[in-house]
């Protein structure tokens, strides 16, 4: 096998930092290989050759020799971390609602919530420090909080740019007052927990049937002007054949829905057993079946420039008359890297939402009409993979953006959430 | 508009006149009527519109 570059990672027993490889395949799959000296050798797919991964990775770096060799013990943002803060995420409650199969925080313990005082002084700190950037409130489900307009009001006061609700949706659902309490108290966007369009996908993964209340969901919050993005967790041999099916129905709710971030699942916090080894998708697994199934080529995938390229893509697109999506930018690809800044400012402007509106006039400009399209015709096609014990590459962790604020540190999210998950082979 | 129609052109000093005027970035085109010099058509782009409606689509078109 061809060695593509070395790296460090942590052992998925114990979670000590050891090197790392990634190593291409002649079949062009490229595995993260290591061992413990403890536990023994391990190999965890990251690419699946649907991809040119030597393309898509081009705008990252190697570890400079000697970085990430004590990643991520004791980890907070600290001189080696290349990338600043785009996202906050604060968990306002450990309850939850449902008890997910899979959850990255493991919520649902019956632990008493932090005060709201706390919070606020959390979200002041966050705002200093971080350049106003955007919060995403999380949880456990955040929505159990009776106080939670009050947080996003003091939130935005404080001069967190943007503030963003991770989401079950469940009682937005149930209780549109509560809904409209958030959205007048400034929330701007609604990462809404979307696995799928069949009621046994969320059966399988949240153990209810739930499409119809998320559905209500999105109508309460098309109707209050709150911007949608819709969060599925895709799991290998549970939704990754529906893909095209929600992008067809994202494109008949927008424009209250303004885009959808996949998340391939990953294995940290609450999980089946084993399944780290049945149902891993990987990033370019996923860009491949979302081609195929909602008729969107390839290039139109662009990938992270915030974050590692690995981490992530994006895409932006106009729905036409015709049913099909057309790429906003024409899929061109940008050089370099962005910031945090700009990319914060890239999502707010994908993702939040608005007012609706009325068409402009015949005859009026095509700027006018241009923008209307953008506001009630577009949508955003955008995935972030997560990583966990198996895949975990520091040099990924590097480039985080995405961060959570723990009794004052800002850790990269996969830091954060790390947990062990399996034993040597 | 009544000030921009008072607008006269630097080069030829005719009077500028309301007309359709192309504008092209990355791909795409898009006609916006602007006060433009009858005899040689350079357009006049006010400020207002650069920073407005202009800048708002370029940022909606580009990457990040």
């Amino acid at each position: 096998m061809e060695l593509l570059r070395k790296t460090r990672s942590v052992c998925p027993v114990c979670l000590q930092n050891v090197p790392a490889e990634l190593r291409r395949t002649a079949e062009g799959r490229v595995l993260l290989q290591k061992s413990c000296p403890e536990h023994g050798a391990f190999s965890c797919a990251v690419w699946q050759g649907k991809a040119d991964f030597g393309a898509w990775s081009a705008g990252s770096a190697p570890l400079p020799a000697g970085a990430g060799e004590t990643c991520p013990a004791g980890c907070g943002l600290c001189p080696q971390h290349e990338t600043d803060t785009c996202c906050v995420v604060l968990e306002v409650t450990r309850r939850c609602n449902l008890r997910c199969r899979y959850c990255f925080a493991d919520g649902g313990a019956q632990t008493p919530d932090v005060p709201l005082e706390t919070l606020k002084a959390a979200a002041a700190d966050i705002a200093a420090r971080c350049g106003g950037p955007l919060l995403q409130l999380s949880g456990g489900e955040p929505t159990l909080r009776d106080d939670l307009p009050e947080l996003v009001r003091a939130a935005k006061a404080a001069g967190c740019s943007y503030v963003q609700l991770n989401t079950n949706g469940l009682r937005l659902a149930r209780e549109p007052a509560y809904a409209a309490a958030l959205a007048e108290a400034g929330l701007d966007i609604v990462f809404l927990q979307f696995d799928g369009t069949k009621n046994e996908i969320y059966q399988a993964l949240r153990g209810a049937a739930l499409l119809e209340e998320k559905l209500e969901a999105i109508r309460v919050c098309a109707a209050l002007g709150l911007g949608v993005t819709l969060v599925p967790t895709v799991v290998r041999g549970v939704n990754d054949d529906d893909l095209g099916a929600l992008v067809d129905l994202a494109k008949s709710l927008l424009p209250g829905v303004r885009g959808i971030h996949f998340q391939p699942v990953s294995f940290f916090g609450r999980f089946p057993a084993g399944a780290e080894n049945s149902e891993r998708y990987t990033l370019d697994a996923l860009m491949w079946d979302l081609s195929r199934q909602a008729g969107i080529p390839m290039e139109a995938f662009l990938p992270s420039r915030c974050d590692h390229p690995l981490c992530g893509f994006h895409a932006a697109f106009l729905l036409e008359a015709d049913g099909s999506l057309q790429p906003l930018s024409g899929g061109a690809r940008a050089p370099g890297r962005c910031s945090a800044r700009e990319n914060r400012e890239y999502v707010a402007r994908r993702w939040r939402g608005g007012p609706a509106t009325s068409p402009p006039e015949e005859g009026t400009s095509d700027f006018d009409r241009f923008l209307y399209r953008v506001r009630h015709e577009s949508l955003t096609l955008s995935s972030m993979a997560f990583q966990d014990a198996e895949n975990l590459n520091i040099e990924r962790l590097h480039r985080c953006s995405l961060h959570v604020y723990d009794a004052g540190r800002l850790k990269p999210f996969c830091a954060h959430y790390l947990s062990p998950i399996s034993q040597a082979e | 508009m009544s000030e921009e129609k008072t607008l006269k052109c630097a080069r030829c000093g005719e009077t500028l006149v309301l007309r359709q005027v192309r504008f092209s970035y990355m791909n795409r085109s898009f006609g916006h009527e602007v006060p433009t010099c009858p005899k040689c058509g350079r357009p006049y782009i006010s400020r207002a519109l650069a920073e407005g409606k202009m800048a708002e689509v370029e940022v909606m078109l580009e990457d990040k």
